[in-house]
């Protein structure tokens, strides 16, 4: 994964490609910029030739450049004549070093600075959450908000809450910042559990537009699902995240007895 | 461009500036995709119910301001995904989700769930060799040195690839690791290797999959793929191996269920 920028690409993967909806130069823009982002490719480092970019992703030399133009209009390299392209140490990489990323509170859900209140609405019960949750009501309270982190959308946050838990929640109680969570713990309902599912998907038009990112471009997509010592529910939330800010965390005691039946079952193995 | 005019104004959903989506359009993105995302979600969340109707043709070209080829562009992708079912005469109609649900990895039950997805998938060794370890992971296994014994894998459900995994055992640690452990699990070679395991750290990110990643997996460059690292210690907090693996997460479910304490 790591030293592959400059071999053994070949055209498989474009060719695989077509019909995407993505165009190819955005495509290798993005997979250019991780790399940098990553420092796979190091400050001051040349970044592979346009022909051997051209030979690697099977694409046309002026999908190169134009990746590599949007790069350079970025502050992420620096294009030196009839020498190369080397990646730059300021701009945007060396900015997202520096900035703090996003923390998680107890039960491992970004904390951000307070939200921007998209949404604030009693709905039908989506039929998702209808199929996968039946204790939901027919209806329940859509809470959309977008979260900051110095000064930036870090997180779009959607959140459906009970009726009944969500009464007292007013758009003044949503700008206090915060993890949702936190929140509804002031207002009594304390979590006892909480379930967390991964994804990673391409940006809707939505997610895009509210985290300011291309449609397409991946983000961490994080979906909780918390009850009180009850076992009631007391949020469904569906976090898209930009995926430079935030990653999720998860610590794992591996018990004694869990680890031997594992080891008694790969004994059983061929 | 073929689309009718006021194509740009008519995509925009409803709570953004025209400005900013019109922006979007040189962006590399094309119309049909967009589309195309639109009603996936719809799908997806159940504003189309399965069995339901889609609204028709016609009436996405209008609502949507896109012309019939580019409807049916969106329509054809979404079709050959096994989405929609088209049915002439009748219309389209969102199809029932799909029997069959995606493998799941259950991060607080390793590594019992491990053993489940074992039982269920193949791996295939890609390479088995000592190699440099890349900087991000040195930087949260601290002590893996600057090579390490690699061992990648890719992980297939009835051919379909799952996850690409790349393991870095350290040096003292490598022992006993052969090419016949095929199907076991990264974390239980490891636990086979020397003293137990008993504390990993996950972190779990989002990147677009580099032109091999996307060639092993079998997605298109680009792709969102879900990053998972693992920090694996011993009880003395040594550390016994560092993993990055990308997963296809519509294929390979990932969950972490925390407790409050007391």
């Amino acid at each position: 994964m790591y030293t592959r920028l400059s071999l053994g690409a070949l055209s498989i993967a474009m060719s695989v490609n077509t019909g995407t909806g993505v165009s190819r130069y955005l495509r290798l823009y993005r997979v250019l910029a991780q790399a940098l982002l990553e420092r796979r490719i190091g400050a001051g480092e040349p970044l592979p030739s346009e022909p051997s970019l051209v030979r690697e992703y099977g694409v046309s030399r002026s999908t190169v450049r134009r990746a590599l133009s949007r790069l350079e209009a970025e502050g992420r390299i620096v294009r030196k004549r009839g020498s190369g392209t080397y990646a730059r140490a300021e701009g945007r990489q060396a900015l997202s070093r520096s900035r703090a990323p996003v923390l998680d509170d107890a039960w491992g859900l970004p904390v951000t600075a307070a939200g921007q209140t998209l949404t604030l609405a009693r709905i039908p019960t989506p039929g998702f959450l209808q199929i996968e949750q039946p204790e939901f009501g027919r209806t329940t309270l859509l809470i959309r908000q977008i979260r900051y982190l110095e000064g930036e959308p870090v997180v779009l946050e959607t959140a459906h809450v009970p009726e009944e838990i969500g009464a007292r929640l007013t758009r003044g109680r949503l700008r206090e910042g915060g993890s949702f969570l936190t929140l509804l713990a002031k207002l009594g309902h304390r979590s006892s559990s909480v379930e967390r599912e991964f994804a990673a998907l391409a940006a809707d038009p939505t997610a895009a537009e509210s985290l300011g990112m291309p449609i397409g471009a991946p983000i961490l997509n994080v979906r909780a699902l918390a009850r009180d010592s009850q076992h009631r529910i007391l949020a469904y939330l569906n976090l898209c995240c930009r995926p430079e800010r935030y990653e999720a965390r998860v610590a794992v005691e591996l018990r004694e007895k869990a680890i031997s039946s594992g080891k008694a079952r790969l004994r059983s193995l061929p | 461009m073929n689309e009718a005019p006021g194509s740009r104004r008519s995509m925009r959903p409803a709570t953004r500036s025209g400005a900013r989506s019109n922006r979007r359009l040189d962006d590399g993105v094309t119309r049909y995709y967009r589309l195309y995302e639109l009603l996936l979600v719809a799908l997806q969340e159940g504003a189309i119910a399965p069995n339901t109707a889609l609204p028709s043709e016609p009436t996405l070209c209008r609502q949507h301001g896109l012309s019939r080829t580019t409807v049916r562009r969106a329509l054809d992708r979404l079709e050959r995904e096994g989405r929609i079912v088209r049915r002439r005469g009748s219309g389209t109609y969102a199809r029932a989700q799909d029997p069959r649900p995606p493998l799941c990895l259950e991060l607080h039950a390793l590594p019992k769930t491990l053993a489940a997805l074992e039982s269920g998938t193949t791996t295939t060794i890609l390479s088995l060799k000592a190699a440099p370890v890349p900087a991000a992971l040195r930087a949260i296994a601290t002590g893996i040195g600057s090579t390490a014994y690699l061992l990648e894998r890719l992980r297939c459900s009835r051919g379909e690839p799952l996850s690409l995994t790349f393991a870095y055992v350290p040096e003292s640690v490598r022992g006993r690791l052969r090419r016949p452990l095929a199907r076991a699990s990264v974390a239980s070679l490891i636990e086979r290797l020397g003293p137990p395991t008993t504390t990993a750290s996950f972190s779990l990110g989002a990147v677009p999959a580099d032109a091999d990643t996307a060639r092993r997996l079998a997605v298109p460059l680009g792709s969102p793929l879900l990053r998972l690292r693992a920090v694996l210690s011993d009880e003395a907090g040594r550390l016994r191996g560092v993993l990055e693996s990308f997963c296809r997460s519509e294929r390979l479910q990932l969950k972490a269920l925390a407790r409050a304490q007391g």
